[in-house]
């Protein structure tokens, strides 16, 4: 388990270390096949070319949100930070094109802090926006409470 | 499309390590805890994924009255999670509603809400709500945007 950044020295305004992929039907049919959405618009050329927004195969929504929260729940200590998790998709993710995954600290309270999640396109546009809300104190029992 | 406030039957699910260690892989995750052979096995946090939103799709396209098909974009989604994350072993079960329909021209949103609890205790797991936009069989999935 990597070491919370939830402790006295987090501050609005802070960065969380960026993530590049690239999507490629390796990891499209990988994510496919964990997943169990076999929509074959993740990996059919023939399907998205008659069904995807671009007309061309885009990989999962939910494989750019994965991305997205293991770069918070990397950065905020693992799962059992994370309180809450929220998304939306604004631009399709076609394969074989890079795409980097961020977040920034927005605001910092006693027992929560929360991160703005971010994700954008090979030409830096908005693929993914959302917040996530992370605990700063871990429920009595789960491995105790205080962060230093 | 009515139906906002629909329920779907109930269905359970047994979260299995070798699917918390195949669903981790294809993130490329690195915390050894989401590959872990023992106790200390916990999963992802959208790991709720694998076992949400296939059964809600289904329920909705299963559903006569609202005329949805496979011809769908995942617009957005949720989580809010109990007290723990998921670890291996943890029985769970899991109820669809439907919580909003927004209609557009050649567009249906509905916003579907899984509640995932606990079957041994009924606490609350996760709650994952998401909004799946159903295009109209000859709109040819025109509305763009949303991936």
């Amino acid at each position: 388990m990597s070491a919370s950044r939830l402790g006295p020295d987090v501050a609005v305004g802070d960065d969380l270390p960026v993530l590049a992929q690239v999507a490629t039907l390796r990891t499209s049919v990988a994510y496919a096949g964990a997943s169990g959405d076999l929509n074959p618009l993740h990996y059919d050329p023939a399907v998205a070319a008659e069904v995807s927004p671009t007309g061309n195969v885009i990989a999962h929504g939910m494989y750019s949100m994965g991305l997205a929260s293991r770069v918070v729940a990397g950065w905020a200590g693992g799962p059992d930070r994370v309180a809450r998790l929220e998304v939306r998709f604004t631009r399709p993710w076609p394969l074989g094109s890079e795409a980097t995954f961020g977040g920034t600290v927005k605001e910092v309270a006693d027992d929560r802090v929360v991160v703005g999640m971010w994700g954008k396109d090979a030409d830096g546009k908005a693929m993914l926006r959302g917040t996530a809300v992370l605990r700063r104190r871990l429920s009595a029992g789960d491995g105790g409470g205080t962060l230093d | 499309m009515a139906g906002i406030g629909r329920v779907y039957p109930a269905w359970t699910h047994r979260v299995s390590r070798a699917k918390v260690h195949e669903y981790a892989r294809a993130l490329g995750e690195d915390d050894p805890r989401y590959l872990a052979d023992d106790d200390t096995c916990v999963a992802p946090p959208t790991f709720a994924a694998t076992f949400t939103l296939i059964p809600a799709a289904e329920a909705l396209i299963g559903d006569d009255g609202l005329g949805a098909t496979w011809n769908l974009v995942h617009g957005g989604q949720a989580y809010e999670y109990g007290p723990r994350p998921l670890q291996p072993g943890d029985e769970l079960t899991c109820t669809a509603r439907i919580a909003d329909i927004r209609s557009r021209r050649g567009t249906d949103a509905l916003t579907v809400e899984v509640d995932c609890r606990y079957t041994a205790d009924d606490e609350r797991a996760v709650l994952s709500t998401g909004t799946i936009v159903f295009f109209d069989d000859q709109s040819d999935g025109d509305g763009g945007g949303e991936a």
